[in-house]
């Protein structure tokens, strides 16, 4: 069983990279471009991967459209708005940042900035608490006598 | 009082995870906002699928509302709305076919023969219903990318003008025609 389960994926990885070396590129920075875009792209199809991952055949389109971009001499951002303009922001994983989605940014350093401000809080207030006056003084010294005593008998 | 308010945050924290995450169950992730709602109807010029010598564009379709249905005589669900779309069409709704084949594809299929294709959907057709005026066959995808297709079947409501106003992603039903196009329409009659 486990063998054969290497074996699958040994097979998937191969399948993997093939899907990837099928497209050449003039240059080695429009490859890089492309390589980068297969794996921001999201596939419309899938819940969670990207085009260069998924076998569906929107995904094989989507790469190949990214292919002519990239050869047209397309920057990475003029594919990415091409693919939003007709697959929503769904097919980007960098969501863009609007008021719905505001919250995935600010919700992570607030909850940093509440966390301090209560660690803060905590220690002002306990420290205000541990004030020491004589009559603590006088209780502690009292409380030793007491203890001392015991000892001796 | 205060330290009471303050143990409950936890717990408050904890019910709205809850009520988040049980809306959750319900969403349907494979609902998208897609990009072309709103917009214009892509440009294109594609042959129809029974006849190639007759090719549609994008203005030939003006001056009525229609839908645009994605589908394939591959595709199960397509073939199961048929049924349900011939009935629409009875009411007097504009069904037009954009045929979305991928054994074209040396990557999805093994061969591809026209002649057996326009066979095989007239068999379909006659059999599960035949809900369109004609078919419109985009061999390379082309305008199924253009207008942000992920798969078949999806359904777009297109108006007068050539306005797309709804790309609805899975099967048309009685249930999807009453909430999602029905009003639309309606509006529209007004």
């Amino acid at each position: 069983m486990r063998a054969l389960m290497m074996v699958l994926a040994m097979a998937m990885s191969v399948a993997l990279h093939a899907a990837e070396d099928k497209y050449e590129f003039s240059t080695p920075e429009r490859a890089a471009t492309f390589k980068e875009l297969t794996h921001e792209l999201r596939c419309p199809k899938c819940q969670n991967q990207n085009i260069a991952d998924s076998d569906a055949i929107v995904a094989k389109d989507l790469r190949d459209k990214v292919v002519t971009l990239v050869h047209d001499g397309k920057s990475k951002q003029e594919v990415i708005d091409y693919m939003i303009d007709r697959y929503g922001y769904f097919v980007h994983y960098q969501p863009p940042v609007t008021p719905a989605t505001i919250i995935l940014w600010v919700l992570p350093i607030l909850i940093v900035i509440i966390g301090f401000g209560f660690i803060i809080f905590r220690q002002k207030k306990a420290s205000r608490k541990q004030d020491w006056n004589p009559d603590d003084e006088k209780k502690l010294a009292k409380l030793i006598a007491q203890y001392q005593r015991k000892e001796q008998q | 009082m205060n330290k009471k308010f303050l143990a409950l945050i936890p717990f408050l924290i904890f019910m709205l995870l809850c009520v988040f995450l049980y809306q959750g169950l319900f969403g349907n992730p494979r609902e998208l906002q897609t990009g072309r709602i709103g917009q214009a109807m892509p440009s294109f010029t594609l042959p129809d699928l029974m006849d190639e010598s007759k090719q549609w564009k994008n203005t030939d379709l003006l001056g009525d509302v229609y839908l645009l249905n994605v589908w394939g005589t591959w595709c199960p669900t397509c073939i199961a709305e048929l049924g349900y779309l011939e009935q629409l069409r009875e009411q007097g709704i504009r069904i037009i076919g954009l045929y979305y084949e991928q054994a074209y594809d040396p990557d999805f299929g093994d061969h591809f023969d026209i002649t057996a294709l326009r066979e095989e959907v007239k068999t379909m057709l006659n059999r599960a219903g035949d809900p369109y005026q004609f078919n419109i066959l985009d061999l390379e995808r082309t305008l199924a990318l253009d207008l942000g297709v992920s798969g078949a079947p999806e359904t777009f409501l297109v108006n007068k003008e050539g306005k797309i106003l709804l790309h609805h992603t899975g099967d048309i039903n009685p249930r999807v025609w009453r909430a999602k196009f029905a009003p639309i329409i309606q509006e529209l009659s007004e």
